[in-house]
């Protein structure tokens, strides 16, 4: 039987969602294997939801806990996870490629002296081997690669597996541990900086194109970027900003920025691939155009055809009641 | 400062993926190859940090083919004192292989900071830096988007989510550098002419197979086919529904 | 509006202030000494380089040869068809055999074919067209090729970095000024700015390729005239991956071009499912609104071209013009005190047979050959550099032009008197017709307006059913092909192209139609509800500096290094 070792991760005592992923995914690995999910977060005194990860499958969920631990320590927490994979003989430790988990995974697998699959969007086990797919080329290939180790280690990538209700005992235990926090400390979390949400960043973005007509009219792009609060960033096709009408910082394409937010809102831009080669990687893409013929329908998941000016403010109108 | 800078040879972030015919890696038929960007930021670094120092080294070590004495020369066209390429074939699919070829390749070398890109844009591994630390037993930060350094300790600034983190680490270590550390320079005229000049080691090495196999290479899935939710505002409502309940991201 | 016009009117002046600065002027950053510097990594600048590191080596001399390249990578602004002559590689390198040269397939089917639009005639393939026992290739990668052979010999070729203006000193030329980087959109220095480089060298080879700004400048300034103006033909051209192999070299006449209008199309075998397609148009065509990347898009809906292309993928896009002039169009003299002329730059390519590659690489082996006596006797002045003309025209590059000299030329009244007369030239092996024709600049070339917009019903090529708008398939729009192209120039750099002033719709609309990358464009602003006269919208960074529209109007000046079209086997 083998155990999968799910790495967790905690701020300011409290879970941070992306573990809910981590077990997602360590679970689909357990079930395969035909073993239990034992969930792991490195902290310094009780984490505050830990319990929830019976939900997606855990069946044990431990807190390593020492004085150190409070913020992220590279390298304590490194010694503590291996040394607990090494002691307990697991087929596979899952980590989130997160910025901690990006940092932690390796240092973990060095110690152990096993490989790392970093950044996965898929794992599965082949004839009693765990295979692995992962992007590769900037998301132009994905690799398919089989990792012949004991444990074998696999950071998994964000908001890619969508974490699923697989209600489990999820024992909860502490094991406080001997390990401090190394030569590397994190002396404080500063807060990203204020101001407007940079367009390679956001979560959201919407862009507008030459369909505007008119620089004033960015307006009811703006507005509508208001109404999902904060979290989205405007957009703009190549066309405007030469054009003048938006700052070249906000242009997204291949001679701007490439994104790939959670949702991508192309208003009144035609799809030259050029301004593709920038966005085709969001998650959900949607479209909004009068020409019904216009190539950015073509990558789009949803598309309106129809009149920007009425369709806009509407959809306005409709995420400030969702977010009201 | 002693400085050794760790780098890859890469396809260029433009290249069009096409695979080969064994259908496990990519096509090199017309591929540009280039430094990888992200270590243009470590070169960069470690060029500025000897010359505020006014003294010292800084080395670019590279894991790669014969071709990859072209990356080295653009590393010393930028300023670097001297490369040493450690010559294989095949890269490992499995990072640590790599890290093992380069830490025995650093240790012992009396190095003050050892610096990588973050990651390599071919196969986005982001591993090898913190990997040879661990093997070399040296502090590291990785992703180091702000540098602060006095003698013998250093304060690092790496994006997280939602946040800065800010890290305390003492001197030697092993650092992986982000865009946003500084603005790396075109190599001069004179920075070309001159690097033909300046020392390149050869070193045939044969990194271990590493436990990482690659099974396949395929395209990425293409979108599936998008749908017209319908025409004008009226469609609005049923696009917000189709966000929030199909695609799940309202 | 006018009816016609003359381009050569609403032309600016080359900006000789710019391109002739003498040496010692202000405003240089390092300043670096050569033996000699070759302006251009192309097969001409490249081959003098490597016949130069030769005669160096074996007259233990040691000779530092440095190769400006304004491409960001070597072969990255390299274009052509291409079938190679391997004759100058057999030169260049005597050890070598054809196998060992960087060629894709021996030729060895041919077909010509005239086209209607629906139909087509296969012809007897013209002798001046045999391609049997040459090579298809791919400039890009000879260029590569060759670039790694002269660095082997110790040729420093610096990428990234244009010749913006000569340098002089009296009579002579002493070097170059290279362009300047990081300047912002204002000219002024912004972040990343780096202050041009000054090169000196005892003898400087103009290699630029096609329409060069700095051999123009030089023959205006030393007086270097032509018996006839150089003319250009545009050549636009796309590589496919296909479904169906080829396994010919094809050429076609006739449709999508009008009568008035001398060119054609090829589609060559890379590799059996990699295929090199364009169409080549001479740019002394009388409608202001023919648009060759529009007809090449028409012309692959043909049914030669559609079933190969069907399936497959486009996966590059190019632009480049050829010096079409031939014999007469060559300047009276290749060299002067310090400089020499080559390849392109000087106008060696014969348009019977297609081709150039090997006139400008055999123009730079003996360029070579007289440059390095000269360097050699620090002596680098014109009578001993005349050396290199002699070479050139009493060899196959003098009389193989001097033989096709009249042919081109011939089709300046149209296409079925032109082909009457090639015949005729053909042959008597051009003694007829016995005289000269004289020809117009093309900038000299009355033009019939057009009233339609760009590429749209009644354009040249238009019919029912057209390419428009493109399906992203198989025809492109201009906006796509110049991401094909790999041009990915900084947005925020100056403008690199002087436009003459209150540009009139009617030559709005020509630039508009002429420049394939849509650097140009004709936009009809609403004013209240009517429409206003278009005016000319400038997409500066989309150029991929095929110089089609500098040759009729605006004048292209370089621009930051590594700006441009990326290409990567055109």
């Amino acid at each position: 039987m083998s155990v999968v070792l799910a790495v967790c991760e905690q701020r300011n005592d409290t879970l941070r969602k992306t573990s809910h992923e981590v077990v997602t995914g360590a679970r689909r690995l357990a079930d395969a294997l035909g073993g239990p999910v034992e969930a792991v977060i490195c902290g310094a005194g009780a984490v505050q939801g830990s319990d929830q990860l019976a939900r997606f499958g855990a069946d044990k969920i431990v807190t390593l806990t020492s004085a150190g631990f409070a913020k992220y320590a590279p390298e304590g927490y490194a010694r503590a996870i291996a040394d607990r994979a090494r002691a307990g003989g697991y087929g596979a430790v899952v980590f989130a490629a997160s910025a901690t988990g990006k940092d932690l995974a390796p240092r973990v697998a060095a110690k152990l002296g096993v490989p790392l699959a970093a950044d996965v969007t898929d794992v599965t086990v082949e004839g009693g081997a765990i295979v692995a797919t992962r992007p590769a080329y900037a998301g132009k290939a994905l690799l398919k690669v089989r990792i012949a180790a004991k444990p074998a280690i696999v950071s998994l990538r964000p908001n890619v597996f969508t974490p699923v209700e697989r209600p489990k005992a999820g024992t909860v235990e502490t094991a406080v541990t001997a390990v401090t926090a190394g030569r590397v400390v994190v002396r404080e979390i500063k807060a990203a900086e204020a101001g407007a949400l940079d367009v390679a960043e956001a979560q959201i973005v919407i862009s507008g194109g030459r369909g505007l007509k008119e620089p004033a009219n960015f307006k009811v792009i703006e507005e509508l970027a208001r109404a999902f609060g904060g979290r989205a960033a405007v957009g703009a096709s190549r066309a405007v900003v030469d054009a003048g009408w938006r700052a070249h910082a906000d242009q997204v394409g291949q001679t701007g920025k490439t994104v790939s937010p959670t949702l991508y809102i192309a208003v009144g831009i035609s799809g030259a691939i050029q301004h593709l080669a920038g966005m085709r990687t969001s998650k959900v893409i949607v479209a909004i155009n009068k020409d019904k013929d216009a190539p950015i329908f073509k990558v789009a998941d949803y598309g309106i055809v129809g009149d920007l000016f009425e369709i806009v403010p509407r959809l306005t109108v409709e995420i400030t009641k969702l977010h009201g | 400062m002693k400085i050794a800078v760790c780098i890859k040879r890469v396809p260029d972030s433009e290249t069009r993926v096409k695979i080969a015919p064994d259908g496990k890696s990519l096509d090199e038929a017309g591929v540009k190859f280039v430094l990888n960007p992200y270590d243009e930021f470590a070169v960069e670094e470690a060029l500025q940090r000897k010359e505020k120092a006014g003294a010292g080294e800084a080395a670019v070590f590279c894991l790669g083919p014969a071709a990859a004495q072209e990356t080295i020369r653009t590393a010393l066209a930028m300023g670097a004192d001297r490369g040493v390429l450690l010559q294989t074939d095949r890269i490992p699919a499995d990072g640590i292989e790599t890290a093992k070829a380069l830490a025995a390749e650093l240790q012992g070398g009396g190095w003050d900071l050892i610096l990588f890109g973050k990651m390599a844009i071919d196969d986005y591994n982001h591993q090898v830096g913190p990997m040879v630390a661990e093997l070399l037993d040296l502090p590291c930060v990785t992703a180091v988007a702000h540098l602060d350094l006095e003698p013998g300790k250093g304060v690092a600034e790496r994006e997280i989510e939602g946040g800065i983190e800010v890290v305390e680490f003492p001197l030697p270590a092993v650092l992986t550098t982000d865009k946003g550390l500084n603005e790396p320079r075109y190599p001069a005229l004179k920075g070309i002419m001159a690097a033909k000049k300046k020392p390149l080691e050869v070193k045939l090495v044969k990194p271990g197979q590493g436990a990482i196999e690659i099974l396949a290479m395929t395209p990425p899935p293409e979108r599936k086919e998008g749908k017209i939710v319908g025409e004008g505002p009226d469609a609005v409502p049923e696009l917000v529904r189709l966000l929030q309940v199909e695609a799940k991201v309202l | 509006m006018a009816d016609a016009f003359l381009p050569a009117d609403h032309q600016p002046p080359l900006p000789v202030e710019r391109l002739l600065l003498k040496d010692g002027t202000e405003g240089a950053g390092d300043r670096m000494e050569l033996d000699v510097l070759i302006v251009g990594a192309g097969p001409a600048g490249l081959a003098c380089a490597i016949e130069l590191a030769k005669l160096g080596k074996a007259g233990g001399v040691e000779l530092n040869v440095g190769v400006l390249e304004k491409a960001e990578a070597l072969g990255e602004h390299a274009l052509s068809g291409a079938v190679v002559n391997p004759r100058a590689f057999r030169e260049l390198f005597p050890h070598l055999k054809d196998p060992d040269f960087p060629f894709h397939g021996r030729v060895k089917k041919e077909a010509v074919y005239v086209l209607t639009a629906d139909g087509r005639w296969r012809l007897p393939t013209p002798p001046t067209m045999h391609n049997k026992g040459f090579y298809v290739a791919s400039i890009c990668e000879i260029v590569r090729w060759l670039g790694a052979r002269a660095e082997e010999l110790g040729v420093n070729i610096f990428t990234g970095f244009p010749a913006a203006s000569l340098l002089t000193k009296g009579n002579a030329v002493v070097g170059v000024r290279t362009a300047a980087t990081g300047l912002g959109r204002d000219g002024q220095p912004g972040p990343g700015y780096t202050a041009p480089n000054d090169l000196t060298a005892k003898v400087t080879a103009l290699a630029e390729g096609t329409r060069g700004q700095l051999a123009q400048a030089w023959c205006q300034w030393q007086g270097v005239a032509s018996p006839n103006p150089q003319i250009f033909a545009l050549g636009v051209k796309e590589l496919w991956e296909t479904k169906r192999p080829l396994d010919r070299v094809i050429h076609t006449m006739g449709w999508p071009l009008p009568n008035d209008a001398f060119g054609g199309s090829f589609m060559y075998p890379l590799e059996p499912n990699l295929v090199a397609l364009g169409l080549v148009v001479g740019l002394d065509y009388e409608d202001a609104g023919l648009d060759v990347h529009v007809l090449l898009q028409r012309l692959k809906l043909h049914r030669l071209f559609r079933p190969y292309l069907e399936g497959g993928e486009m996966v590059e896009w190019g632009a480049k013009t050829i010096p079409e002039g031939g014999f007469y169009a060559l300047p009276n003299r290749f060299s002067g005190d310090g400089v020499v002329l080559l390849g392109d730059a000087a106008g060696f390519v014969d348009v019977p047979s297609l081709k150039g590659i090997h006139y400008a690489m055999q123009s730079g082996i003996f360029a070579a050959r007289a440059i390095f006596p000269a360097v050699k006797a620090v002596d680098p002045a014109a009578r001993r550099l005349a050396e290199y003309d002699r070479l050139v025209s009493h060899s196959f590059v003098g009389r193989d032009l001097y033989r096709t000299r009249n042919m081109r030329l011939a089709f300046k009244d149209g296409f079925v008197l032109g082909a009457m007369q090639a015949a005729l030239m053909t042959l008597t092996r051009g003694l007829f017709p016995g005289w000269r024709y004289t020809i117009r600049a093309d900038a000299a070339k009355v033009r019939r307006a057009s009233q339609s917009s760009p590429g749209g019903p009644g354009t040249p090529g238009w019919r029912p059913g057209s390419a428009e708008p493109p399906d992203g398939k198989l025809t492109f729009s201009k906006v796509d092909a110049v991401f094909k192209s790999g041009n990915a120039t900084r947005d925020t750099i100056p403008t690199h192209l002087i436009v003459g002033k209150d540009i009139a719709p009617e030559v709005a609309r020509f630039y508009a139609a002429m420049c394939p990358a849509g650097v140009y464009e004709a936009v009809v602003p609403l004013v209240g509800a009517q429409h206003a006269a278009p005016l000319l919208r400038i997409n500066a960074p989309n150029c991929v500096d095929c110089k089609a529209t500098d040759v009729v109007g605006p004048r292209w000046t370089p621009r930051e290094g590594g700006s441009g079209p990326k290409y990567k086997r055109m």
